[in-house]
């Protein structure tokens, strides 16, 4: 019989903070956070989930062209006391998979806390300041967040496989904070690269990580220059976001178009 | 995984009566009606995260505050002779991605701890309840077709009232498949020796699809149930709650092309099959209009299967 875990190496980890990216994810947050952590501080994978139980056997997506093969894998950074976990939001069993991670990490890494990175749709305009909503599973945790300008979230309906996450490990005694960081409904389906970094900021604040940001900074300035040239070819969009940066809402119809363009434009 | 009991009931002589969603809600519809006008009380649940994703989360301001569930609700009620054991399951376990019914290990999990609870209150007999789609119109009563897990209580359901079994079907020759947990639960029922039927009320077959209730197969398979554990049952109550689905019904059957409803009316001349001496269609007509009855409802379905 397989075991769930594929362990494959043994790294030595003191105290280490689990961080957790989805690989699905408004605006691409989790995914490119998660690959810029990779990059920036060294890591290596050393174990993966089996994916028997938790996804369909039952043929694989294709993607940009190519076999995609659902993936859950822990990484260890050489530099810094931090566990990453990438992976695919699993399709059946989601209690005992998020059991087994738990397991893992708390057995394994010895694991006190875990953060989620995440984007949220928001229908703000892309030229205004991003905000990072937060989620804890207990409120002394959130205490001890006070002083980092984490808007509180408030939110009543379905639960995103985040939120399910930290609420196991509440039932675990293990303390959790989900990041939700703003992202402009017409980015959704792109990558907005200034959520991206103050999630990366965020993080660096946090854990003293001196990752190298600058060259998110020049991300940004290729997505907010590529938008204007957008607005200068085609008035509807101008208009939309004029709308938007005069602090209106725009109707389903006009936000789908605006979606549309922009995905247009970014991904031709 | 387990089962979590709030009370330790003291029951005789009892019957565990199971209803989960399934199509039209019928087993659902009648017996949680029944749980209610016997005023049964709360008694046990299953844990349901092992078997579902939840449905709600609650978060203040920052705080993850609480996190819903499907429900596995046990229920008790007791009588001067038979005691009751309700089981309403709010939904069935499985993913949505394949299937709306339970299937698998965690179906065949979930049929175990229901079944390990009648066993602990030593229940004799196992009702559950679901829908039978049959070529009959909305205008006509639904009958109920009963299927036991044993060839002994066959004698026993041909007593019942408007009630047939898969034998008495046109073409079923005695044989069938019961989906989901409606079904899986008289298997594992059998296996571990309780004596099980599943009451199955009729529903058209244009109907099986649409978002809607089908109470009047509810009320049909409620009679059933009502007579068989020898409890009366307010029906002008059950009536007045659900005359807004009959509506509803209605309206959806106006929209319907007029000449796939001139082929729908047919089936109330028609009548239940097996009814030889009445039966006033040919087979080759009864064909005909299935084939178009299925053409009906295949419009608009579109396959899933990706091109590459």
């Amino acid at each position: 019989m397989k075991k769930p875990f594929e362990l494959i190496n043994h790294p030595k980890l003191k105290n280490p903070t689990l961080i957790i990216g989805w690989k699905e994810d408004t605006g691409n947050i989790a995914p490119k956070v998660i690959d810029i952590i990779n990059k920036e501080l060294d890591v290596q994978k050393f174990c993966d989930i089996d994916p028997v139980g938790y996804f369909s056997m039952a043929g694989v997506d294709v993607d940009d062209d190519y076999v995609q093969f659902p993936e859950s894998s822990f990484y260890y950074s050489k530099r810094r006391d931090l566990v990453i976990f990438k992976s695919d939001q699993p399709v059946f069993n989601h209690y005992i998979f998020l059991n087994s991670v738990l397991d893992f990490v708390e057995s394994f890494c010895r694991i006190k806390e875990i953060y989620t990175i995440n984007g949220m749709i928001s229908s703000f305009v892309h030229t205004s300041p991003r905000r990072i909503f937060s989620v804890f599973n207990n409120p002394e945790f959130q205490e001890s967040y006070q002083s980092y300008g984490l808007e509180g979230l408030n939110w009543e309906g379905a639960p995103a496989i985040s939120s399910f996450l930290l609420w196991v490990a509440k039932r675990r005694g293990i303390s959790g904070l989900s990041l939700w960081l703003e992202v402009p409904f017409y980015l959704a389906e792109v990558e907005d690269s200034e959520s991206v970094k103050l999630a990366l900021s965020f993080l660096n604040q946090r854990f003293n990580l001196n990752m190298d940001l600058d060259e998110l900074d020049l991300k940004i300035r290729e997505q907010n220059e590529k938008i204007e040239l957008l607005r200068e070819e085609k008035a509807e969009v101008n208009k939309y976001i004029g709308f938007l940066e005069s602090g209106m809402t725009l109707d389903e119809e006009a936000q789908i178009k605006l979606t549309k363009e922009i995905y247009r434009h970014f991904k031709g | 995984m387990g089962i979590k009991f709030h009370e330790e009931p003291r029951l005789k002589n009892t019957v565990m009566i199971v209803g989960w969603p399934g199509i039209g809600n019928i087993g659902l519809i009648a017996i949680d009606t029944l749980r209610q006008m016997t005023g049964a009380e709360e008694f046990g649940e299953i844990d349901s995260w092992d078997f579902f994703y939840p449905r709600k989360v609650i978060i203040k301001s920052g705080i993850l505050e609480d996190m819903k569930f499907p429900t596995n609700k046990f229920y008790y009620k007791t009588f001067e002779n038979n005691d009751l054991i309700f089981f309403i399951g709010e939904e069935q376990p499985g993913s949505k991605s394949t299937s709306s019914y339970a299937e698998g290990e965690e179906a065949y999990q979930m049929a175990n701890l229901v079944l390990d609870v009648a066993e602990r209150f030593e229940c004799r007999r196992v009702y559950t309840s679901g829908a039978a789609v049959a070529l009959i119109h909305h205008t006509m009563k639904s009958r109920v077709w009963a299927t036991p897990n044993t060839e002994k209580l066959i004698e026993e359901i041909k007593g019942y009232q408007n009630t047939i079994l898969m034998s008495e079907i046109e073409g079923g020759g005695g044989g069938g498949f019961i989906t989901g947990l409606n079904g899986l639960l008289l298997g594992v029922a059998r296996k571990r020796g309780f004596e099980g039927i599943c009451l199955m009320g009729e529903i058209p077959v244009y109907l099986q699809g649409l978002p809607f209730h089908y109470p009047k197969a509810s009320k049909s398979v409620l009679e059933v149930l009502g007579k068989v554990l020898k409890i009366g049952i307010d029906f002008n109550q059950f009536d007045e709650l659900y005359k807004n689905v009959e509506k509803n019904i209605e309206d959806f059957y106006r929209q319907i092309p007029s000449n796939v409803r001139d082929q729908l009316d047919k089936l109330k001349e028609f009548g239940y099959f097996k009814q030889t001496e009445l039966r006033p269609m040919t087979e080759n007509s009864r064909k005909k209009l299935w084939e178009e009855i299925s053409e009906f409802l295949k419009t608009g379905e579109k396959g899933d299967e990706k091109a590459l």
